[in-house]
């Protein structure tokens, strides 16, 4: 367990350039990764820079750039529209969602990645069949459910859809990050005197974190994002959340634009965090749960 | 490795806490309760968000002249209501009072959601009051000639325009269609300006039939046998010369213009007309300010008798399903009386359904809306009702044919096509629709 292995990077050879030359540049290399790259950047960061434009210029204001500054637009969203309600309300249900997913996710994954049972296979393909059915056509079933419990109008309800409706993805991303740690480990733990759990806590967990942090962040950028059930299972306005609140902007005869980018601005800024914070293991963690899954 | 051990722990723990008090603490649901002596009725607002304050206002003044009675509001917002009502109606957990347009009325009756407000009506201090026209437009979309709905206000499509940039091209508000389009080739200096702009998107067709129409002064949308006028010859006429507009007059994106875009050009200022409803007055307001714009109803045709398509009711309706009606109906009453409904309609610039209201001084202040009041009430103005009591009028005038539309705006599809193939679907709806309720 406790061999280590001392991977070598091989070593760069650096060319020095003759003295009094400047390096010269592989002008291939420019147009073949960096200019590509940088129009993908332009095409990919163009909305977002509107999106800023929209909320920090005045209203009638056709600048290109938001000069004059205003805030008025975030004062609207925040104060008249109710964001500072719908902001609390989407970070518990996203916090909580984020929460029961990775848990059940990773009990989930785990079974399916370390026991044989009889059936499995056709849980998996029955996990698989749930991605194709649309939350939509679940909307008057889940409806008369949250009812029966007394759960219509809470955020338990869109907890609950949320974590429901994520965990068939999340628990077959995770059995595949499970199924990557060996099995050996765990048993040479077990040898050294741990339980199976203890092994599972010491051991497999550690290295399951890239899995955690995509399940974890899938979970609540979903449930951040999610418009539908935030309006259909809550019919009182302080429970509403972020995307039922960004909606307010656009009326029968009238759209404000500056609230609508202003609160645009507002709902993306903890995604936006929350991709900064994780990008590093997302890749390696998404990659490693589809290819081995 | 402990640390991810503890965190997995506490993550248990509140979960486990966390279903303990889902399950203690849970939220119910549903229509009005009692408490403390007050009765609470649920009212959800169709239009949430911009008339949140205006309804917020409403209902502290109800709540300050009916102490016994408290008003939970709801704010929906418009894109959604349809499917939020459903969802209700399905689930059983209407409101007590609701917003709704006559425009999706049919749907709701036709699931017997509502409840009829033609007894409340006839003993409330408003009846009488409310303009006979709203009142027949509501009626005329229910196969049973009831009154499900009380209405509240009431749009009119016009022009709205620029006026400087009319000025600065020597141009007066056009009466007539030929003035229109004379106007809207002198007003555009592409690409820096356009007179005109076209919705070609979302929405487009109701907005191109009150412009053919209001062309054409064909003055019913069925003719006696029960055919479709959609595709007269004036019609037609009319798509072709606003098919031509496009790219010459207008912008190109208009193809796929709905209205937020149509309103987001109009107010940036590149686009100097652009044909929508009353409604949109506050937007123009916060962009321009009140005195450098205008509107004007939409031009006379060749007839000489101005003809408009009428724009759906708004009102309130009560819930079938709610257990405090008689609280439910006093708030409807008191949103429908002369005050109420006078703040309601100053505020968003519309037309208001109270007889009384009409007569306050800031409708006289603001000529647009003087104007649409007495092109509404003037006896020689043609009304062309649209059939929003055919269960498919809402797919054929936006799934079926706006996309035919934006074909006719590339190029792709003659207006006579486009028009014949509208027609068809209408006269077939509507035979079906007599046969049902022959």
């Amino acid at each position: 367990m406790a061999t280590e292995t001392i991977a070598r990077r091989p070593e760069r050879v650096r060319v020095q350039a003759a003295p009094g030359r400047r390096p010269r540049r592989d002008a291939g290399r420019v147009l073949r990764l960096y200019v590509p790259l940088a129009l993908y950047l332009i095409f990919t960061l163009v909305p977002f820079y509107w999106m800023i434009v929209f909320a920090l210029r005045p209203t009638g204001s056709t600048a290109p750039v938001p000069w004059p500054i205003t805030f008025e637009h975030f004062a609207t969203v925040w104060n008249d529209i109710g964001y500072a309600t719908f902001f609390v309300n989407s970070a518990i249900v996203g916090a909580l969602t984020l929460l029961f997913t990775s848990v059940i996710a990773l009990m989930g994954g785990y079974a399916l990645a370390r026991f044989r049972f009889r059936g499995r296979t056709l849980f998996m393909v029955a996990l698989l069949c749930t991605q194709f059915i649309p939350g939509a056509m679940m909307l008057i079933p889940l409806f008369s459910i949250f009812r029966g419990l007394g759960l219509i109008n809470s955020l338990w309800s869109l907890v609950i859809a949320d974590t429901v409706f994520g965990l068939p993805l999340s628990i077959i991303l995770m059995s595949g990050f499970v199924a990557a740690v060996p099995f050996q480990v765990e048993e040479a733990a077990m040898v050294d005197g741990c339980t199976r759990t203890r092994a599972f806590f010491a051991v497999v967990l550690p290295q399951l974190r890239p899995g955690l942090i995509a399940v974890g962040s899938f979970a609540f950028i979903h449930a951040w994002n999610n418009f539908l059930f935030a309006l259909m299972f809550i019919s009182r306005q302080d429970n509403f959340t972020i995307p039922v609140g960004l909606s307010y902007t656009i009326g029968e005869y009238s759209a404000d634009f500056g609230a609508l980018a202003a609160g645009g601005v507002v709902a993306a800024v903890p995604v936006v965090c929350v991709f900064a914070v994780i990008q590093r293991y997302l890749v390696h963690g998404i990659s490693a749960g589809a290819v081995k899954g | 490795m402990r640390s991810i051990t503890k965190v997995c722990t506490a993550a248990v723990a509140v979960l486990a806490l966390s279903v303990t008090a889902a399950a203690c603490g849970s939220d119910s649901g549903g229509a009005g309760q009692e408490s403390g002596g007050k009765t609470t009725i649920t009212f959800w607002d169709n239009n949430g968000g911009v008339r949140t304050p205006i309804y917020q206002e409403l209902i502290k003044r109800f709540e300050a002249a009916n102490p016994t009675i408290k008003v939970e509001y709801v704010g929906i917002p418009i894109a959604s209501v349809q499917q939020k009502y459903d969802t209700a109606i399905a689930g059983g957990a209407t409101p007590d009072v609701g917003g709704v347009t006559t425009s999706y009325l049919a749907n709701l009756t036709g699931q017997q959601a509502l409840e009829p407000a033609d007894d409340w009506l006839a003993k409330s201090p408003v009846n009488g009051r409310l303009l006979d026209s709203m009142l027949a437009s509501v009626k005329a979309t229910t196969p049973d000639g009831k009154l499900y709905m009380a209405p509240a206000t009431s749009n009119l499509d016009v022009v709205w325009y620029q006026k400087d940039k009319l000025s600065a091209a020597g141009v007066e508000a056009p009466k007539t269609w030929d003035e229109f389009f004379t106007a809207v080739g002198k007003l555009t200096k592409a690409p820096d300006q356009y007179g005109w702009t076209i919705r070609g998107g979302a929405g487009s067709i109701f907005q191109l039939l009150a412009e053919a129409y209001a062309y054409s002064g064909v003055p019913e949308f069925f003719d006696a046998s029960g055919k479709s006028t959609v595709n007269d010859p004036k019609n037609v006429e009319l798509v072709g010369k606003i098919a031509a507009l496009y790219k010459k007059d207008t912008p190109e994106a208009d193809v796929t213009n709905d209205f937020p875009k149509m309103v987001a050009q109009f107010t940036s200022g590149k686009v100097a007309m652009m044909h929508h409803n009353l409604g949109s007055y506050n937007d123009h307001v916060k962009a321009f300010g009140a005195d450098k714009i205008d509107a004007f109803p939409m031009p006379v045709g060749a007839t000489g008798k101005r003809t408009i398509v009428a724009n759906p009711v708004d009102g309130f309706a009560v819930f079938k399903n709610s257990e405090h009606k008689e609280a439910a109906w006093k708030f409807v009453e008191f949103l429908l009386s002369k005050e109420s409904n006078s703040y309601w309609n100053q505020q968003t610039g519309q037309i208001p359904a109270n007889k009384d209201a009409q007569g306050d001084a800031w409708l006289n202040e603001r000529p647009y809306l003087k104007n649409a009041v007495s092109v509404l009430a003037d006896p020689q103005t043609a009304v062309v009702s649209p059939p929003y009591y055919l269960p498919q009028f809402s797919s054929i005038t936006k799934a079926d044919t706006e996309p035919l539309f934006q074909k006719v705006l590339l190029g792709q599809m003659k207006p006579q096509e486009f028009l014949d193939t509208m027609a068809q679907k209408l006269t077939e709806a509507q035979a079906e629709w007599k046969q049902a309720h022959s």
